[in-house]
């Protein structure tokens, strides 16, 4: 018999649009169900088939309940203080022995920004490191940087729902009817609103399938191709000459540069009146905005490809007011609250930089740290201090990540985690990478824990508790607490989650203004917002761009190839992404029964003539290899993929990061995880 | 005493609740009696969340919590009925009392039709209503065409065709349903279709419409639907809880006059939106092009109160295949098969529908068209639905054991009108 029902409204701990939804408690333990929150501006009560499930996972038998130490090769149940001692002496003699560059700190963009806090904040005071990094590397590290160059601010310049106030919508590398489907439902909704929508993408995908026109294009060739459209537009004088002259600098050295791609159908396999024809579409709308995802950024380069949007939009004086702007769709619940919670290896929460030495002296005050004490390097980023494992890496602690699963070339992966002296793993249930970890501590998920969430749109959502963690679970930034007490470090004296967040707030001007008190409504707030009475700001760079000078900047910059390209031993471009149905490496989603029997094993697309060729039939495992390993999905012939071209998830083990490549974009530090050489072949029978 | 068909006026006795409640705090009052007289052993009702613009649903067993349901949520678009079978076992091992609209009242009748509801376990109290509003809608309406900070509002209510506005300073402004519904405003679209304005498959419908006189604003009209309802009102009149007088004529007559219009204006908009859809093969056509963005998230079966089935039809293999962007159209006309005769227009599967797909008017305009046929009204009373039920767990197992695909052979019974 039921005898209490509460409905406690939290934010989805999936993609980065930040649904409310209403968690469902039965008699103030038991989690039965989601319900919607129809009060929420950002999804109006609205879920895709992840955010109606989110809760399976949650009380599942398999979550990690207490600490585990790996004794003579296996686990063995430890008590907090055992754990906690045995890090602090490991990371305590590594530090001594060989400094702060031997350690290693990974922070999860699926957890609290508290969490993210904590964690760089434990890093910085106890190991004067820099050495920490987040997920974002891996999925809009290049937006932050390209962003930050471009406009001088690295996020998204307009809400989600500002496409509404469009006159036209252009989708490059982004397909959020799969990734981000409350965003997509956006799109829907432009669409009924009459608004036109460009979908730029190689693949006939989900997204492709609303827009009015869909432009197919060679992978990774974003940057012939936009550059093609800017020569195109300045040619026909469609640029806005007012806002180029009183707000950016830089344009003679881009109009130099594009003026080389009048025709980059050799690159892009798009003939020069196609792409003059989107050009000015695009120039000619009195308000469109550019919204892009990884099909952008993951690539070498990435920060280049985000550069280039920037320059367009800027080129059609697109940025600074409602039905404009350059969105990435940030991927995960709190990719933007990670990288804005400074867990990353050159700034502070709110981008404030490891270089500048005021920064580091009110840092020093702040946190009770003798002056000089806090580095100004750059740290290693989250895959290098993969590849530095056995050489400058010795420890390192990787709080809710699996990088076995998500991390490029799996195998690679494997051998780094192998070289390490000692592995800390936090995480909610047991993965592909736990086994390999000396320590393993179990962390709360987002329904036992209050917090918030940073979505892509940069609005602080509210993260609620809804039940208790099982066993000793508990809160993950209590983690680093409890191990700053046993090392006697001060400033680490949190009881509760909104004590984590003030710490924050007191160090970061940008948020200052942001309270839970305020956070609390329904309609909570966009960063920055410096001060109680400051509104937050929805719309970035309206009067000036963030940058220090005021201006937008134009770069001029060239077409280059990815690093490995098919050829005759690799003959096929592999491209990777999402599907609907799930969340990363499915630690989560494949507990809820309804996604995980909608995809329950990996698949590769792969294009009708080439199948044909191949003699692969539908639904068969195949062969598919790279130079650093293979995978056997299942085939799923379509036209919805060029010929040459296939494309695979990112979610499953053995799948698309057994093959991807580790090559880096040299600005942001992206490997280039969207695009890498395959062969393939049909299995024959053994 | 009360009596089954005696329509009341009625007010609770208790001054500070009388001073929170919006017109006479009856409904309050009875539930109150109820739960601390065990009638009840717990009440369903609704209660302000973040705000006004926020319903949450809550269960309440001490009678002191009740006072946070009192009042109207216009904003509060949720339907009651599913939530009993998901979270309260269908009422199976506690009498539950709820506060219901009209789409409430029909989902439970339906369900309880489908075994998925004990509805001798429930005592319904329905309350009229017009219709509601989506909350982020009522916010942008507010603030567009009412020019208010919907944040300043501190009371809503609709009352004689008009959304009318309280804010903090006491001002009052009202506009026009129809003018705000032109302008793409007001109340789900489902709710402009809506021909139960009146719940009286409850126990006692409740309500303001037809409060005049120096009585207005003060008391609940009751209309008594059922026995149980008389015996609610007589006991708690006995104990002194609730004051009531026979309702004025005048009052009936306009409470009436009241029910009838809104009713036309639900004709009218029927076959304003069912005209949009088309015939034949054209309706076909739209709801095949509609139903193309479906994202396969399930709100609209998990939302649905006539959709009950532990193995539901789309999650057949063989069907739907799953994994699959865009869904098979198979995915929707199952839906359509399965439910449409059933259908109570309750909206949820549009209103929850991540990619503004108007399902409700699919369904609800089928429903029409079978109704035409069949003569079956859903939710009005316990009479069995066109499309025969069968008690899932024993049918497979009967099938299962027989080797036949042959369902419904052994309980086919057509409704009767």
């Amino acid at each position: 018999m039921t005898d209490s029902l509460t409905y406690v409204p939290t934010t989805c701990p999936y993609c980065g649009v930040g649904c409310t939804l209403n968690l469902v408690v039965k008699d103030g333990k038991e989690l039965v169900g989601v319900e919607a929150n129809k009060r929420s501006p950002i999804n109006e009560g609205k879920l895709c088939p992840k955010g109606m499930t989110c809760w399976e996972h949650v009380q599942k038998p398999e979550r990690l309940t207490k600490p585990l130490i790996k004794k003579d090769g296996k686990f063995v149940e430890a008590s907090w203080d055992e754990a906690l001692d045995l890090i602090a002496s490991k990371f305590k003699e590594t530090y001594e022995k060989h400094g702060p560059k031997s350690l290693g700190f990974q922070v999860s963009c699926r957890t609290v920004n508290e969490d993210c806090y904590a964690m760089q904040k434990f890093a910085r005071v106890a190991f004067k490191t820099n050495n920490v990094d987040n997920c974002a590397r891996i999925c809009h590290g290049p937006s932050v940087a390209g962003l930050s160059l471009s406009f001088g601010s690295g996020a998204a310049t307009n809400p989600f729902h500002d496409v509404l106030n469009s006159d036209l919508i252009m989708l490059v590398g982004s397909n959020p009817v799969e990734a981000h489907p409350l965003a997509g439902r956006r799109i829907a909704q432009a669409k009924l609103k009459g608004i036109p929508i460009i979908v730029c993408d190689p693949r006939f995908s989900a997204t492709a399938r609303l827009a009015d026109d869909w432009l197919r294009y060679n992978p990774s060739t974003h940057i012939a191709l936009i550059n093609s459209m800017m020569y195109w537009i300045i040619k026909e004088g469609k640029h806005d000459k007012e806002f180029i002259e009183k707000r950016t600098k830089g344009f003679e050295e881009l109009k130099a540069t594009v003026e080389k791609y009048a025709d980059v159908e050799a690159i892009t396999g798009v003939p020069p009146e196609r792409v003059r024809e989107i050009a000015l579409k695009y120039a000619e709308a009195k308000n469109a905005v550019i919204i892009y995802c990884l099909g952008i950024t993951e690539l070498t380069t990435g920060t280049d490809n985000v550069r280039s949007l920037g320059n367009l939009s800027m080129l059609c004086g697109n940025i600074g007011r409602e039905g404009v702007g350059v969105n990435p769709l940030r991927g995960q619940n709190n990719v933007q609250g990670a990288c804005d919670m400074g867990a990353y290896p050159n700034v502070y929460s709110g981008y404030q930089a490891v270089a500048v030495e005021d920064n580091r002296k009110k840092m020093e005050k702040a946190w009770d740290l003798p002056e000089g004490s806090l580095p100004d390097w750059y740290g290693s980023s989250l895959t290098e201090q993969m590849w530095e494992t056995g050489d400058t890496v010795k420890a390192m602690w990787i709080m809710a990540l699996n990088p076995v699963v998500s991390y490029p070339n799996s195998n690679g992966i494997k051998a780094a985690l192998e070289k390490l002296d000692f592995l800390v793993v936090q995480d909610i249930f047991p993965t592909e990478t736990t086994p390999y970890a000396d320590v393993i501590l179990p962390g709360t998920c987002f329904a036992e824990k209050d917090g918030t969430f940073t979505a892509g749109e940069r609005r602080i959502n509210r993260v609620r508790k809804a039940v208790d963690g099982p066993g000793e679970s508990v809160e993950d930034w209590r983690v680093f607490s409890m191990i700053a007490k046993k090392m006697g470090l001060k400033g680490f004296e949190w009881e509760k989650a909104e004590d984590v967040w003030d710490d924050m707030r007191a160090v970061t001007p940008s948020m200052f203004g942001c309270t839970y008190e305020r956070l609390n409504r329904p309609e909570s707030l966009h960063w920055p917002c410096p001060t109680m009475e400051h509104p937050g700001t929805p719309i970035l760079h309206r009067e000036k761009f963030s940058a220090a000078d005021g201006l937008g900047t134009f770069f001029g910059l060239e077409y280059r190839e990815p690093a490995e390209v098919a050829d005759a031993e690799y003959p096929f471009t592999l491209m990777t992404g999402r599907v609907i149905f799930h969340y990363h490496t499915r630690t989560q989603t494949a507990r809820a029964e309804v996604l995980h029997y909608e995809v329950p094993e990996n698949y590769v697309q792969i294009n009708t003539e080439d199948a044909k060729r191949l003699g692969i039939k539908e639904n068969e495992h195949i062969l598919v290899k790279s130079r650093r390993g293979e995978s056997r999905p299942l085939a799923r012939i379509t036209d919805e993929v060029a010929p040459g071209v296939l494309y695979m998830a990112m979610h499953f083990p053995d799948g698309a990061n057994a093959l991807t490549n580790t090559a880096l974009d040299p600005l942001s530090k992206m490997p280039e995880l969207k695009h890498c050489a395959v062969s393939v072949a049909k299995i024959t029978e053994a | 005493m009360a009596a089954k068909g005696e329509m009341l006026y009625a007010w609770t006795n208790d001054p500070n609740l009388a001073a929170k409640a919006e017109c006479g705090g009856a409904v309050t009052a009875l539930w109150k009696y109820a739960l601390e007289n065990k009638i009840v052993d717990a009440v369903f009702a609704v209660k302000k969340g973040a705000d006004l613009y926020d319903a949450v649903p809550t269960l309440i067993k001490d009678p002191k919590d009740l006072d946070d349901t009192a009042g109207s949520l216009h904003c509060g678009t949720l339907l009651m009925a599913k939530l009993i079978k998901k979270y309260l076992d269908g009422a199976k091992d506690q009498k539950i009392g709820v506060t219901v609209k009209g789409c409430d009242a029909m989902g439970i009748y339906e369900l309880a039709k489908r075994n998925q509801i004990n509805l001798d376990n429930l005592f319904l109290i329905g309350v009229n209503c017009g219709g509601s509003v989506s909350p982020v809608l009522a916010r942008k309406m507010i603030a567009e065409k009412f020019e208010v900070d919907p944040d300043d509002v501190v009371k809503e209510e609709i009352d004689k065709g008009q959304f009318i506005i309280v804010t903090k300073d006491g001002t009052h402004k009202g506009i026009s349903m129809d003018e705000l519904e032109d302008a793409g405003y007001g109340r789900r679209p489902n709710c402009r279709r809506c021909e139960m304005k009146v719940p009286r498959q409850a126990d006692i419908a409740a309500g303001n419409w037809g409060v005049i006189g120096d009585k207005a604003g003060k008391a609940t009209f009751l209309e008594i639907c059922s026995e149980k309802g008389a015996d609610l009102v007589s006991k708690a009149v006995t104990a002194g809880k609730i004051g009531t007088e026979p309702a004025n004529p005048k009052g009936i007559e306009i409470r009436g006059k009241i029910e009838n219009s809104m009713l036309k204006l639900a004709d009218k908009w029927r076959a304003r939106d069912f005209e949009a859809l088309g015939e034949g093969d054209a309706r076909l056509q739209y709801i095949l092009n509609e139903t193309s963005r479906c994202i396969k998230c399930y709100a609209c079966v998990e939302n649905c109160p006539i959709c009950y089935c532990e193995t539901c039809s789309t999650k057949n293999p063989a069907l739907v295949p799953p994994g699959r962007l865009p869904v098979s159209p198979m995915f929707h006309l199952i839906r359509l098969a399965h439910v449409a005769d059933s259908c109570v227009n309750c909206g949820q599967c549009e209103e929850n529908c991540p990619m503004e797909i108007p399902n409700a008017r699919f369904m609800h305009a089928n429903q029409v068209e079978l109704q035409k046929i069949f003569g079956y009204r859903p939710g009005r009373d316990l009479r069995l639905p066109i499309l025969a039920l069968v008690e899932e767990k024993s049918e497979r197992a009967r099938l299962a054991a027989t080797g036949s695909d042959q369902i419904y052979l052994n309980v086919f019974q057509p409704a009767q009108e």
